[in-house]
């Protein structure tokens, strides 16, 4: 037997390793993990406190700007509220069709909500269906208004503060928001409008339609 | 530590750049090493008289294939997170085709073009400049192919999904295709050479 291995070529020695391992693949079974997943509580505690499924409102905003379109983007909302006013390139599903809907476990995914529970409760169901890359808008839609849409340069402000903010300007207008600069702390007098939903437009993905996927592969 | 490790967020889009340009690196590397930066040996596989460019891609085939099953199977890559392209089978396969006949008239695939280009064969340029020019032309030209380039979709189908054959039924298939296929070119080079007279039988 021992002479018999000694006396392969290189190659013939690699073809029988190679014919070996794929007999033993017959009998080891599917490499796909099953449906039954098992949640790594540390791992799920240490995301939630290093904070690394957030995305900042600025970031988002930055993304779709830039035209990125490596991520899908979920409005959690009910269909009205979405009819009203979403975020650009959102698609809207609501958090009970959210496991069926046919989103991959291999996407980046953004939720959002009004404020935060439910995308941090959506967050959670799709970390226990094993997605991996899922994220949260921070603040939901409420700091997308006020960073974003309404972002507010108050009195006493920074020349620091007042350079940034002509940026921050520049970002909310592409969003068809409305700058507050120059006004006092205290809520403004008139009510904010929001933004039509055709108003941004010229981002690579267009409001509602489908975020296409990052191409990959050769 | 799981893999792929882009997918479970290790690192980002710009690192991610750097790695491909590592691996791009080396896969040139060893492409100039096996001698495919020569059209020579490249094209020798079409008239049979050197089978390496077939042994070389169904070694590299097989070893990923065995690599990832084994890999996934012991818990280190997920497997459903691993990009696989999406089927469009006709238009895939005729562009598999007019690839082919690419590779017959000019000597070179993709890649080995670069290999060529990047030490000094001016057929490699030429041809390289052919696949920059040819992208520009498909891009310019791709509203008016796209319905034929979307045509006859699959999605992300792999081998035993479309056959309904366990997983470990088709690695063990492929890998008895690879063997075979490597004894078979062995022998067809073998014979070329006794045909021509360089090797007496």
């Amino acid at each position: 037997m021992k002479s018999f291995l000694t006396n392969l070529t290189l190659n013939k020695k690699l073809g029988l390793l190679l014919f070996v391992l794929g007999f033993f693949a017959l009998f080891a079974g599917s490499p796909y993990k099953g449906s039954g997943v098992t949640l790594d509580a540390k791992e799920l505690a240490a995301i939630v406190q290093t904070e690394t499924d957030h995305v900042s409102a600025e970031e988002l905003a930055g993304w779709i700007i830039g035209g990125k379109s490596d991520y899908r983007l979920v409005d959690l909302r009910s269909e009205v509220e979405f009819a009203q006013y979403h975020i650009p390139g959102a698609e809207n599903i609501q958090i009970t069709s959210l496991p069926d809907y046919g989103l991959l476990r291999n996407e980046k995914i953004v939720l959002y909500s009004e404020g935060g529970i439910h995308s941090a409760q959506a967050w959670f169901l799709l970390k226990a269906k094993d997605f991996k890359g899922v994220y949260m808008l921070r603040g939901g839609l409420e700091d997308w208004k006020d960073l974003i849409l309404f972002p507010r340069l108050p009195a006493n402000a920074s020349p620091d503060q007042r350079a940034a903010f002509e940026k921050t300007k520049e970002v909310s207008k592409f969003f068809g928001g409305t700058p507050q600069s120059g006004l006092s702390d205290e809520a403004p007098s008139v009510a904010l409008a929001m933004p039509k939903l055709e108003t941004p437009a010229p981002a690579a993905a267009s409001a509602g339609a489908p975020v296409k996927k990052k191409k990959e592969g050769c | 530590m799981n893999a792929p490790f882009f997918k479970f967020g290790l690192f980002g889009d710009n690192v991610s750049l750097i790695m491909a340009f590592l691996i791009g690196i080396g896969f040139g590397f060893f492409l100039e090493r096996a001698g495919f930066g020569s059209a020579r040996k490249l094209t020798a596989q079409f008239y049979l008289t050197d089978l390496s460019v077939f042994k070389v891609m169904f070694s590299a085939i097989v070893t990923a294939m065995v690599g990832l099953f084994y890999l996934s199977w012991i818990g280190f890559v997920d497997l459903s997170l691993v990009y696989a392209t999406p089927t469009f089978i006709v238009p895939q396969v005729i562009g598999g085709l007019l690839l082919g006949f690419g590779f017959v008239i000019g000597g070179y695939c993709p890649g080995t073009s670069a290999v060529a280009a990047a030490t000094g064969r001016i057929d490699g340029m030429v041809y390289l400049a052919g696949i920059i020019a040819g992208l520009v032309a498909f891009g310019e030209a791709f509203p008016m192919v796209k319905d034929f380039y979307y045509a006859t979709p699959m999605g992300q189908v792999t081998l035993p999904e479309l056959l309904h054959l366990p997983y470990g039924l088709v690695v063990f298939l492929v890998v008895l295709m690879a063997i075979g296929g490597f004894a078979g070119a062995t022998w067809v080079e073998k014979s070329m050479a006794v045909k021509k007279g360089t090797l007496r039988a």
